[in-house]
């Protein structure tokens, strides 16, 4: 009798078993169909960028002869390595400066409490609704009068991205309450001013989100079009990769630039991909254990 | 090494809540001093402005004979160890303790010696190269307490220390903070809610309640002469038993008449008594379950209570009794003295006699509830 159940049970449990290994099996053949779907646009553009028969558009993926004439023409024919450089200078800019605002921002509005500080972080919600471009009429205006466009426009550009980065502050900020408020009031009375409790105790522990408002300051002017041409205007000393790259795009164009377009989009790629394959670590590294009790 | 003195310290939160009024406190040089309090009575806030970590609305904090109310916490020269020990988890043990000599721009080797040596006396030395994260919550404490040593500052305050350790740990850190404070001989200011640590750790003990001090004194002192009903309660345990009575005054003498009892007081605290202009009149009586011992029916000043719960400590018995009138009385009896056969009797429902002499009583005025021999 003994037996029978334990049978009964054992086959159960490799019903289970097995119910469970046939779920994951046709959990994982649907995520690889996702991800071939999702990764194919890119694949694409690669194979084109190393097309060299044509540089129009063609109906077929492969291409029938490779080579690097395209990304050669890319840095010979245009003025794609200054637009590169212009698109890295404002992205180092950027990350650095968003980096500084939006952490004090934060570090602030998380520690200090200050007449207003509610209104101040209500109001900065409710502005933060609004769509940025709203406002691109009165910055042209203003920045044409500086002369930050044009040429210049890629210091007016940064401008525009780093001065109202502090309204970004939700997410540090919520990073920030969940360090205990007594390690800033221990390295207080130890002997630290209140820029050295930030810089030797709150950053350090703050590892994963400098990270990510690093990527995010770095990634904005990568991926930036509308206010970017907008300013830039049509002059090719001062384009971002972007607003260049667009161009190639029109109609009169698209027929002799294609493939180079495609190689562009490849160099684009390659510095924010490897600011993230060197950042992302930090993303998940966990560093508030043993702070306090717990 | 220093003396702090308070003066009429006030803090006001917001618009009007008063966290703490009218304090008024010497602590001497090398003085421990307890403060000690229910939750929200105040006693953390003082520290943290003691800190600097507060504002102080009125009044004025002195260390060592310098106004500090408008200095940083950096300027004054204290150290401090919290309750949740606040250490730096991306700092080793060493790193930690190092920290505030580090920002004094100490040089290298003195910090060694001073963080060894600390380490040395708190007996986490073989911790040094660790994470906090990796240390069980006595060693952190530990480690904590080092931090402030290190430094040599000329108070030492500490904000509920214990109250995150297990009860074990924490009656064996009481017994090292003990060991401690004859090592670094300094001004320590010990916060807590626990009345036995008030007792055993502080030379002076101050008592708070709802912001404001309601005695200070040495252990001796608050136990034995509370300044009103809250001292009384607070400071002991279990608790002082308190219950309304008749303070009778015949041809001279005092008599008290707890529930149809009649007991004479005698010596010392009837001559009080009568110092004091007290005469016949409602009171609060006080005693302590510690104080009161069991008797037999005959006996005219027996009480008889109903024993409702048996609560059996190992050296001592708490039983918590019901009196005729439904007044709950605690009596404490060790289990030392009790035979076997009497110890059955203590058993929950039984009716027992129990009685206490004039020497333990406490008398307190039935409105302002303050301390008639006070």
């Amino acid at each position: 009798m003994k037996k029978a159940t334990d049978n009964k049970i054992r086959k159960k449990g490799l019903g289970v078993k097995a119910g469970r290994g046939i779920g994951n099996t046709a959990v994982y053949i649907g995520l690889v169909i996702i991800t071939l779907i999702w990764l194919f646009p890119f694949f694409g553009i690669v194979l084109e960028s190393f097309r060299v028969e044509t540089p129009m558009q063609v109906s077929y993926l492969w291409p029938h002869k490779f080579g690097f004439d395209n990304y050669i023409r890319l840095f010979k024919e245009t003025d794609f390595l200054r637009w590169f450089v212009n698109t890295g200078i404002m992205g180092v800019c950027t990350a650095v400066l968003q980096t500084v605002f939006v952490l004090a921002m934060s570090y602030g509005l998380s520690r200090l409490r200050f007449k207003g500080r509610k209104f101040l972080m209500n109001a900065m919600l409710v502005l933060g609704m609004f769509p940025g471009f709203l406002t691109m009429i009165l910055i042209y205006k203003v920045f044409s009068d500086f002369h930050l466009i044009e040429q210049m426009a890629p210091l007016g550009l940064i401008i525009v991205y780093c001065a109202s980065s502090g309204m970004g502050y939700y997410v540090s900020k919520g990073f920030f309450d969940t360090i205990p408020k007594s390690l800033d009031e221990a390295a207080r009375v130890d002997g630290a001013t209140r820029l050295q409790v930030f810089y030797k105790v709150i950053l350090p522990l703050s590892k994963p989100i400098v990270i990510y408002t690093i990527l995010m300051g770095f990634m904005a002017p990568w991926g930036d079009f509308m206010l970017a041409s907008y300013l830039i205007h049509e002059n090719s000393q001062g384009m971002s990769v972007a607003v260049g790259m667009f161009e190639w795009l029109s109609k009169t164009m698209v027929n002799t630039n294609y493939t180079m377009f495609c190689a562009a989009g490849v160099v684009v790629a390659i510095p924010v991909t490897t600011v993230f394959l060197l950042l992302q670590k930090y993303y998940v590294e966990g560093v508030t254990g043993g702070a306090v009790k717990g | 090494m220093a003396s702090v003195k308070l003066t009429n310290v006030k803090k006001v939160y917001g618009k009007n809540v008063v966290a703490v009024d009218d304090f008024n406190l010497d602590i001497a040089d090398k003085e421990f001093v307890v403060f000690v309090g229910p939750s929200g009575c105040g006693k953390s806030t003082t520290l943290r402005m003691i800190a600097g970590l507060e504002d102080i609305t009125e009044g004025t904090v002195e260390i060592d004979g310098t106004i500090v109310n408008d200095l940083q916490p950096r300027d004054r020269d204290i150290a401090m160890v919290f309750q949740n020990y606040a250490l730096y988890p991306h700092l080793t043990v060493f790193e930690n303790m190092a920290f505030p000599l580090r920002l004094k721009k100490m040089p290298q080797e003195e910090v060694y010696e001073r963080v060894t040596k600390a380490a040395e006396i708190l007996g986490i030395t073989e911790y040094l190269m660790r994470k906090p994260r990796a240390l069980s919550g006595g060693q952190r404490q530990r480690v904590a307490i080092g931090r402030a040593m290190v430094r040599d500052s000329k108070v030492f305050l500490m904000d509920e220390p214990l109250s995150n350790l297990d009860a074990k740990l924490r009656n064996q850190m009481r017994a090292e903070i003990i060991l401690l404070r004859e090592k670094i001989d300094t001004t320590f200011i010990y916060v807590t809610h626990d009345q036995t640590e008030a007792m055993t750790l502080g030379d002076r003990i101050v008592i708070m309640k709802d912001g404001f001090i309601q005695q200070v004194g040495t252990p001796t002192e608050v136990f034995d002469m509370p300044v009103n009903l809250f001292v009384s309660e607070f400071i002991g345990a279990p608790k002082m038993n308190t219950f309304k009575t008749e303070l009778v005054c015949e041809y001279g003498k005092y008599y008290v008449t707890p529930y149809g009892a009649k007991v004479e007081i005698s010596g010392e605290k009837a001559k009080k008594l009568a110092e004091k202009g007290v005469y016949s009149q409602s009171i609060i009586l006080g005693v302590r379950p510690e104080h009161i011992t069991l008797t037999t029916s005959e006996n005219p000043a027996a009480i008889a209570c109903r024993i409702e719960v048996n609560e059996m400590m190992g050296s001592e018995l708490h039983l918590h009794t019901v009196t005729e009138n439904g007044d709950k009385l605690i009596v404490r009896v060790p289990t030392v003295t009790l035979e076997d056969d009497e110890r059955k009797a203590l058993h929950h429902g039984n009716t027992i006699y129990v009685t206490f002499g004039s020497k333990v009583m406490h008398f307190f005025d039935v409105d302002t509830e303050k301390n008639l021999l006070v």
